[in-house]
């Protein structure tokens, strides 16, 4: 399997807090990589990297062989980035605001209509497509910005919190998606909280626990690291952090 | 009460923690400087009334009429500013605030949330008021050599004065808000406003005051010292204020109480009669402001002809940059009226060279039309530089929360500011140019004028324009509601100053050479071989500065916004 997400000894540093710490992990194409770890844990500001977001105080990204340092455009451009929070433009219309990333991922005007229609019908937003985001609601904002985020066909789909204010039917489109997108060869970075969803969606997990990576592998590899009879993934996360608090 | 207290508590919690934190050494300076200017300001206005009436109690017959008369337009000017003062604050405190639904989770009755709110509309809406009205106030105590009755009647009226106003306001706005929308009442009222402002603004530069200068004009103004004779209405709360005041100047303690009394009452049954209408009215209005109004306002052009279709030509990432900027411009309702402002202040500016009576100078028509447009230009080239501050200084901060869209596109720092750059440098470059031409047209300078006018302002305004994106990328804003008051911090207080030396070199550096061209044509003689070589060194000193103000700018932006990817 070929990696499409590679992070060398990455590093962040505030000051003299030490967000992340020497970082080093791959996650291979179509694969589903969950990132999961308490609050505080370092898990937004390792995704805000990747995405290009904010820069490294140390160490290496690589997204599909490219550097996020020496080539943050090209980067950038197999990437499509989930933030938690969906800040959008609220002056734009739904529809607009698709045309915006469309230009920006330079897809091919002869594609956006086909492809934008039929986001706006996935997400059902296309009753309210032409009116402008300041009327959203939370969830439709998050929907608008998962459909805008695979409307370039990413390499790499990095997401903060795919499922905050999302509601049930939304959850469920969107692990739909999710499994879809890895099956076709996309590979999904899914930093989440939701230990259920982790368990439901990920081929493999990751723990991150004060800026370092305790843990890696599939759920059967880190419920053996952690020596829990139990078989959800809730007991071998409280076991492994606990542990590392104890240490 | 205790409620109401509890309500109003996080306010000053906020106030108190924000003053025991201490601002930033960069705040502080900027608040040393706007306060010294609100002082001088304040100062100003002071020594102006003082003056005034001091000229007007020295003129005889008229004297006292002038100096009341002035009095109750000025009561009628505070009260219109503090209604619509109130009228923004209300609705946004009531309304808009972005506390209301933790407010509205508690275990509070509405009334008392009303109460709570109705306090802080009063104190905000008012302050203000109060402290640019004291100079006026103080100024008729000391002309008119007022005892402590005066201070009194004045301090005892000034307060229901202000409650009358912003009560006036909050039940106008409760009454409103079941039938309208918050945001869009915002929005009107805010056009409305500024365009009686402009109205009022555009009909008084009409009347050329001017003339009255010209001793032709006097029989007008007896008709108008008739006019002013006529008594204000006994129904308005100024009238009372007036008369309590004018009482107490002319030492008449019953007439002065009895008005203030009156004011009193009338202030006490306002905030009786809000209080019983919020109960049914607060709530009603308040569930219908969370509606947002989504569709927008738009129109086809026939022949399928759209405003974007030039663009198209644009590359992608830039194309989307700058139909993004312009679309959130233009619906940005907030905006128009900031535009009618500056509309009618350009007509008010050609207007003003239109009128100017250059044939009745006694210096040569030919020196003082040139004289007039050479200072034009460093008159347009600040306008610009206003325009600027309002518009491209906050184009960064605008972005807001939403930054997390230009930090993870695929577009580097450079291209994106070169994007806001031409967005808003051809506009703006645009429009210094018809200032200037039409300035001149009117002023019918020489073509000499006209093309070195032309070709300052094309060296000056990328300068102006970078030097407002660069600070504004230096010193951004992401986390203000209205990133439009971002001018008023310190990143906007150097941007000021350092165009104002920008463009003041520039007219500088040109000034002699220009002069002496000028006196060259005048006498009829050629210039001299030193002179040229002057002249060649001042032009391009002005050349490399307006060069340098350009570059320089635009690399710091780039390499600040790159920094910024490691926030």
């Amino acid at each position: 399997m070929t990696n499409v997400i590679e992070l060398k000894n990455l590093t962040k540093c505030y000051g003299s807090l030490r967000a992340v710490h020497r970082l080093n992990l791959t996650v291979g194409e179509g694969e589903i990589f969950g990132f999961i770890g308490p609050n505080g844990a370092g898990k937004t500001t390792t995704i805000r990297m990747m995405g290009g977001i904010i820069l490294p105080t140390q160490g290496e990204i690589h997204i599909d062989g490219i550097s996020m340092a020496a080539d943050p455009v090209e980067a950038k451009k197999r990437i499509g980035f989930i933030p938690d929070r969906p800040f959008l433009y609220e002056k734009l219309t739904g529809r607009e605001f698709l045309r915006f990333t469309a230009d920006l991922f330079r897809v091919d005007s002869n594609l956006f209509g086909e492809k934008s229609e039929e986001i706006l019908k996935m997400f059902s937003l296309g009753e309210r497509a032409d009116e402008l985001i300041e009327s959203y609601s939370h969830g439709m904002k998050q929907r608008l910005v998962i459909g805008a985020a695979i409307l370039h066909d990413p390499r790499v789909l990095i997401v903060d919190e795919p499922m905050v204010g999302l509601d049930p039917a939304g959850i469920r489109l969107v692990k739909g998606l999710f499994s879809r997108l890895a099956a076709s060869g996309t590979t999904l970075f899914l930093s989440t909280h939701s230990l259920e969803m982790a368990e439901d969606l990920c081929h493999r997990i990751g723990i991150i626990h004060r800026g370092a990576l305790i843990a890696t592998g599939s759920l059967d590899e880190l419920r053996r690291l952690a020596r829990v009879q139990e078989s959800d993934l809730e007991a071998a996360f409280l076991k492994l952090t606990e542990e590392e608090v104890l240490s | 009460m205790r409620d109401v207290l509890t309500l109003l508590r996080p306010r000053f919690l906020s106030m108190k923690n924000r003053m025991a934190s201490g601002p930033g050494k960069g705040r502080l300076l900027a608040r040393l400087v706007y306060g010294m200017a609100g002082f001088i300001f304040w100062a100003g206005l002071f020594s102006l009334f003082y003056r005034v009436l001091r000229y007007f109690k020295n003129v005889e017959v008229f004297g006292d009429l002038l100096a009341f008369k002035l009095l109750a337009m000025s009561l009628i000017t505070f009260f219109s500013l503090l209604i619509f003062s109130g009228l923004l604050t209300a609705l946004s405190k009531f309304y808009l605030s972005r506390d209301l639904p933790l407010v509205h989770s508690l275990p509070v009755t509405p009334e008392k949330i009303f109460f709570a709110r109705w306090v802080e509309t009063s104190v905000d809406s008012s302050w203000m008021v109060i402290a640019y009205s004291l100079p006026l106030f103080l100024s008729y105590g000391i002309v008119y050599k007022a005892g402590a009755l005066f201070y009194a009647t004045l301090l005892l009226n000034l307060l229901p004065f202000c409650l009358i106003a912003t009560t006036f306001s909050t039940l106008l706005i409760l009454s409103a808000a079941p039938i309208l929308p918050a945001g869009r009442m915002r929005s009107l009222f805010f056009v409305l406003g500024v365009l009686i402002f402009l109205l009022l603004l555009v009909a008084f530069r009409l009347t050329r005051p001017e003339r009255f200068a010209n001793p032709e004009s006097f029989a007008t103004l007896l008709v108008y010292f008739k006019d002013m004779e006529m008594a204000n209405s006994p129904c308005l709360p100024t009238t009372w204020f007036f008369d309590g005041i004018r009482s107490a100047l002319a030492g008449v303690a019953g007439k002065a109480l009895f008005h203030t009394a009156l004011t009193w009452s009338f202030c006490g049954s306002l905030i009786c009669l809000a209080s019983w209408v919020s109960g049914p009215l607060y709530l009603k209005g308040l569930s219908r402001a969370q509606a947002v109004q989504g569709k927008r306002i738009g129109f086809k052009v026939p022949g399928g002809f759209q405003w974007a279709d030039p663009f198209r030509r644009l590359p992608g990432p830039v194309r989307a940059f700058a139909l993004k900027e312009i679309k959130t411009f233009l619906r940005d309702q907030t905006q128009w009226p900031q535009i009618f402002l500056l509309g009618a202040l350009i007509v008010l500016y050609l207007y003003n060279f239109s009128v100017l009576p250059l044939e009745r100078a006694p210096a040569q028509i030919v020196l003082l039309q040139n004289l007039f447009s050479f200072l034009n230009m460093g008159l347009a080239a600040f306008v610009l530089t206003a325009i600027s501050a309002r518009f491209v200084f906050p184009a960064i901060s605008i972005e807001g929360g939403a930054f997390w869209i230009v930090k993870s596109a695929p577009l580097s720092a450079g291209r994106y500011l070169w994007t806001k750059f031409f967005i808003y440098f051809v506009p703006l470059f645009l429009l210094s140019e018809l200032l200037i031409i039409a300035t001149n047209i009117l002023l019918r300078v020489t073509p000499f004028m006209m093309a070195l006018s032309v070709i300052t302002m094309l060296f000056l305004a990328p300068g102006v324009v970078a030097l407002a994106l660069c600070l504004g990328t230096l010193y951004p804003d992401f986390s203000s509601e209205n990133p439009a008051q971002s001018v008023t911090s310190l990143g906007g207080l150097i941007y000021m100053t350092l165009c104002a030396g920008f463009i003041a070199a520039v007219i500088a550096l040109e000034a002699g050479p220009v002069y002496t061209i000028f006196m060259g044509a005048m006498r009829g003689g050629s210039l001299s071989i030193a002179q040229w070589i002057w002249l060649a060194g001042s032009f391009s000193a002005a050349l490399i500065l307006c060069v340098t103000a350009f570059a320089v700018p635009m690399r710091m932006a780039v390499r600040s916004l790159d920094e910024k990817l490691d926030g």
